[in-house]
C-alpha cells in the first residue's frame, strides 16, 4: 500500500503542497483529480524522491521509501520524455534494465508491451518517427515494462483519442486486478468515474475529498436533478427549494440541489402543469463532486 | 552492488547509441584523415628540393653559391634529392640585377662576394636562405684564412655542420630520452586539451539533451543522479578514448610508413604519468560540465554555460606551454597546486624532470580532492537543476533544491 501522509512543499513563496494525503491498496485503482496548479505533479514527484517534502511521509508497506524501492514502481510523467533517435524497443529495453531486469527480460518486454500497444511493427522505429498518440502508448510501456507493483501515472491520458484511451483503461484495469496498486491523475471525470473505486480531491495543496466514488456520491449533501419539459423549464425553479446551481438548455433543465429538498412535492407540481417528458433525481456525478470540493 | 550495474547501463547506452551515430563515426573518420593529412602530405609535397635562384654582381660570388649548397646538403641521405639547389644568373651591374630582383627572376643578389641585396629581411622561408649564404661566405673567409695550414674546403663543411660538442644535461638519462619525454609531454597536453574541449562539450549538451526532451525525469525516477551522471562520463570517456587510441595508433602507423620523422624512444614511466594525469583532468572537467549542463534546458544555451570550463582549460594549456620553456618557473610552480590546471602542468613539468616529488605528490592529492569535492558538488547541482525547466537555473537555486 502507498501512503503519503501530510506532506506540505513550498517553492519560495509558492506554496505547492498544505496538507497533502492519500493511500492506494494493491489491487485498487485511485483517480488524483484536482483543477491545473492543485499539487498533483509535486506530490507525485514526491513519491519518487524526485523532491524532497518540507513535511510529511510517504510509505510503501508501512515503510519510508527506499532507492531500492524506486526499482518496483513506475512512473509516467506528466513531461513527457524518452529518446528521440532511439528505437522504440532498444528504449524500453533499456528502462528495463535500469530497473534491473536481465537482458533478455528486458528485450521480450519491450516486444510484448509494444505489441499489446498495436506498434509490433513500429519496434525498430525510432521515437521521433511515431506520431503523438503512439509516443505516449511508448512512454506508458515505459512505466509497465518492469511489471511495477506500484504504478503512478500523471495524466495518461491526455491528448488521445477515444480507442487510445480505450486500450490504456484496459491496461489500467488489468493492472489493478491483477494486484498492483494504481494511481493516475485526469481531467477527464467521466472517464476516471468508470475506472476507480477510489478519488482523492486535491485543491489549493491540500487534499479535500478522499474515500471510494460511491460512498462520496451517497454521502454528499447534493443532489443532481435534470428534467425536460415542453416550454420554458426556467419558471419551475421557483417551486424547488435548496437550489445551488441550475442551467438550462433549451427545454431541458439540470440543477444542484440540497440533498434534503423535497422533491416528491416538487414533481408533484410539475406534473400538475401536466407537461413533463423527463425526469431524473441522482446522486452527484463526480464532476458535480469536483466542482463542489474546488470551489 | 546494484548501483554500478546501473551506471554501467547507463554507460553502455551512451557507448552503443553514440557509437551508432552518423556525428560519431564522421569525427572519428575526420580526425583519422586530418592526423594522416598533417602526415603525408608533407612527405608527399615538402621533401623535394628548395630550388632558388641568385644573381650575381661581379666577382667571387660563385664560390659562396657552391658552398652554399655543399653546407645546405651536407646531412642529406645518399638515396634522397638534395635539399637545397641554387642557380647563379650574371649580371653586368647591379642596377640590372636590382630590377631582375623586383621583377622576381631571382631571389637576392651577391655583390663582390661582400653584399647581399634582397626584397626584405623577414619571413621564415627567406631568412634562412639568407642565413644559409651568410654562413656560406662566413665559411669561404675562414677557408681563405686558414688555407696555408692545409685544411681543404670539404673538412670545413664538415666541421661546421656536425655538432662536435656532446651534449649533458643535469636531469639524469641521456639527452634523447629527455627529448622524448617532452615530445610525449607535449603531445599528451595536446590530447588532453582537445579531450576537455571536444568530449567535455559532449557530455554538456549530453546531460543538456537529456533535460530538454524530458527522459531525465523517467530516469530519475528509478535510478539516482550520480549513476547517470556517473555512466555518461564512463561511456563518452570510453568513446573519447578509443577515438584518441585510434587516431594515434593510426598516426604512428602512418609515421613509420612515410618516416616523416624519427619516433624517439619512449619510457613506459612517462606514458603511465601521463595517462593517471589525462584521465585525472578529464573527469575533474566532466564532471563540471555535467553539472553545468543540468542548468539550462536547450542545446543553444550549452555553449554559452560551458564558457568557464572552456576559458579554464584554454588557460590550463598556454600555462603549460609556459611551462615547457620554464618547468621550473613562479608560473609553472604556482598552477602545479591548482586543481584545474594541474593536470596541464604536472605532466610536463614531470616530463621535464623539474618538479620535486612533494610537489608532485601534492598536486595529485590537491586533485584527487578536488574531483572528489567536485563530484559532490557537481552531483548536487545537477539533480537539483535537473527537473527545472524554463530559462537557466541560477546555482543556488539548483543546489537549493537538489533532494539531497
Amino acid at each position: 500500500m502507498l501512503r503519503v501522509q501530510d506532506l506540505h512543499k513550498s517553492f519560495g513563496a509558492v506554496r505547492a503542497l498544505t496538507g497533502c494525503s492519500f493511500e492506494v491498496a494493491r489491487g485498487h485503482m485511485l483517480g488524483f483529480l484536482g483543477p491545473n496548479g492543485a499539487g498533483k505533479t509535486t506530490a507525485m514527484r514526491t513519491v519518487f524522491r524526485l523532491l524532497k517534502p518540507d513535511s510529511g511521509t510517504v510509505t510503501w508497506d508501512g515503510e519510508p521509501i527506499r532507492p531500492d524501492d524506486l526499482l518496483r514502481f513506475g512512473y509516467m510523467p506528466e513531461q513527457r520524455g524518452l529518446y528521440p533517435k532511439m528505437r522504440s524497443s532498444d528504449q524500453l529495453a533499456y528502462l528495463g534494465r535500469l530497473h534491473g531486469m536481465s537482458k533478455s527480460d528486458a528485450r521480450e518486454s519491450a516486444v510484448f508491451w509494444l505489441n499489446r500497444f498495436g506498434l509490433g511493427d513500429r519496434v525498430d522505429d525510432a521515437v521521433e518517427a511515431l506520431s503523438h498518440g503512439n509516443q505516449q502508448r511508448v512512454q506508458l510501456a515505459a512505466a509497465l515494462i518492469h511489471d511495477p507493483e506500484l504504478l503512478v501515472l500523471d495524466e495518461p491520458f491526455s491528448g488521445l483519442d477515444p480507442i487510445a484511451v480505450e486500450t490504456m483503461s484496459e491496461v489500467l484495469r488489468e493492472q489493478a486486478a491483477a494486484g498492483k496498486a494504481v494511481v493516475f491523475s485526469s481531467h477527464q471525470l467521466d472517464l476516471v468515474e468508470d475506472l476507480c473505486e477510489d478519488v482523492a480531491i486535491i485543491n489549493a495543496g491540500e487534499v479535500v475529498v478522499n474515500g471510494k466514488v460511491e460512498a462520496l456520491k451517497d454521502s454528499a449533501p447534493i443532489r443532481h436533478l435534470e428534467l425536460e419539459v415542453d416550454g420554458d423549464p426556467s419558471t419551475l425553479v421557483g417551486f424547488l427549494d435548496g437550489v445551488q446551481r441550475t442551467q438550462t438548455n433549451g427545454q431541458r433543465l439540470t440543477a444542484i440541489i440540497s440533498a434534503d429538498t423535497d422533491v416528491r412535492g416538487f414533481i408533484a407540481h410539475v406534473q400538475e402543469q401536466g407537461n413533463l417528458r423527463h425526469f431524473t433525481y441522482t446522486t452527484p456525478s463526480l464532476s458535480d463532486l469536483f466542482r463542489e470540493a474546488v470551489r | 552492488m546494484t548501483g554500478f550495474r546501473t551506471l554501467w547501463q547507463v554507460a553502455l547506452r551512451e557507448i552503443t547509441e553514440r557509437a551508432r551515430s552518423k556525428a560519431y563515426l564522421l569525427t572519428t573518420g575526420l580526425t583519422i584523415l586530418i592526423v594522416l593529412g598533417l602526415i603525408v602530405v608533407p612527405d608527399l609535397f615538402g621533401s623535394g628540393t628548395t630550388e632558388r635562384t641568385v644573381g650575381s654582381v661581379g666577382s667571387g660570388n660563385d664560390v659562396i653559391i657552391s658552398t652554399a649548397v655543399d653546407l645546405g646538403n651536407a646531412n642529406d641521405e645518399p638515396d634522397d634529392p638534395p635539399s637545397i639547389a641554387l642557380e647563379m644568373v650574371a649580371f653586368d651591374d647591379r642596377g640590372t640585377a636590382m630590377s631582375a630582383l623586383e621583377a622576381g627572376e631571382v631571389d637576392a643578389v651577391l655583390v663582390d662576394g661582400e653584399e647581399i641585396i634582397v626584397e626584405s629581411v623577414g619571413g621564415f622561408a627567406g631568412s634562412s636562405f639568407v642565413d644559409g649564404l651568410q654562413r656560406a661566405a662566413g665559411t669561404v673567409q675562414i677557408q681563405s684564412v686558414i688555407a696555408e695550414e692545409g685544411e681543404t674546403a670539404t673538412n670545413i663543411i664538415q666541421i661546421l655542420t656536425s655538432d662536435p660538442l656532446e651534449i649533458t644535461t643535469l636531469s639524469r638519462g641521456d639527452p634523447e630520452e629527455s627529448e622524448s619525454r617532452t615530445m610525449v609531454a607535449y603531445f599528451g597536453l595536446l590530447l588532453l586539451y582537445l579531450a576537455v574541449l571536444l568530449y567535455g562539450t559532449w557530455i554538456l549538451t549530453g546531460v543538456t539533451e537529456e533535460k530538454s526532451n524530458r527522459v531525465v525525469e523517467v530516469l530519475l525516477s528509478s535510478v539516482r543522479p550520480w549513476q547517470i551522471l556517473g555512466g555518461k562520463i564512463l561511456g563518452i570517456g570510453s568513446l573519447a578514448i578509443v577515438q584518441l587510441l585510434g587516431t594515434i595508433v593510426v598516426a604512428l602507423i602512418a609515421l613509420r610508413v612515410t618516416g616523416a620523422f624519427d619516433l624517439p624512444p619512449v619510457e613506459v614511466g612517462t606514458v603511465l604519468n601521463l595517462l593517471l594525469w589525462f584521465v585525472i583532468g578529464f573527469l575533474i572537467f566532466a564532471v563540471l560540465f555535467g553539472a553545468a549542463g543540468s542548468l539550462v534546458s536547450r542545446t543553444e544555451d550549452a555553449n554559452t554555460i560551458a564558457m568557464p570550463m572552456s576559458m579554464t582549460a584554454v588557460v590550463g594549456f598556454f600555462v603549460s606551454i609556459t611551462a615547457l620553456n620554464d618547468p621550473d618557473g613562479v608560473v609553472a610552480t604556482v598552477f602545479t597546486f591548482v586543481p584545474l590546471t594541474a593536470p596541464f602542468v604536472v605532466p610536463v613539468r614531470t616530463a621535464l624532470q623539474a618538479i620535486p616529488l612533494w610537489q608532485y605528490l601534492a598536486a595529485v592529492v590537491i586533485s584527487a580532492i578536488a574531483l572528489a569535492v567536485f563530484t559532490v558538488i557537481a552531483g548536487r547541482i545537477y539533480s537539483g537543476g535537473l527537473l527545472r525547466y524554463g530559462g537557466r537555473v541560477r546555482l543556488r537555486e539548483a543546489w537549493r533544491s537538489a533532494a539531497g
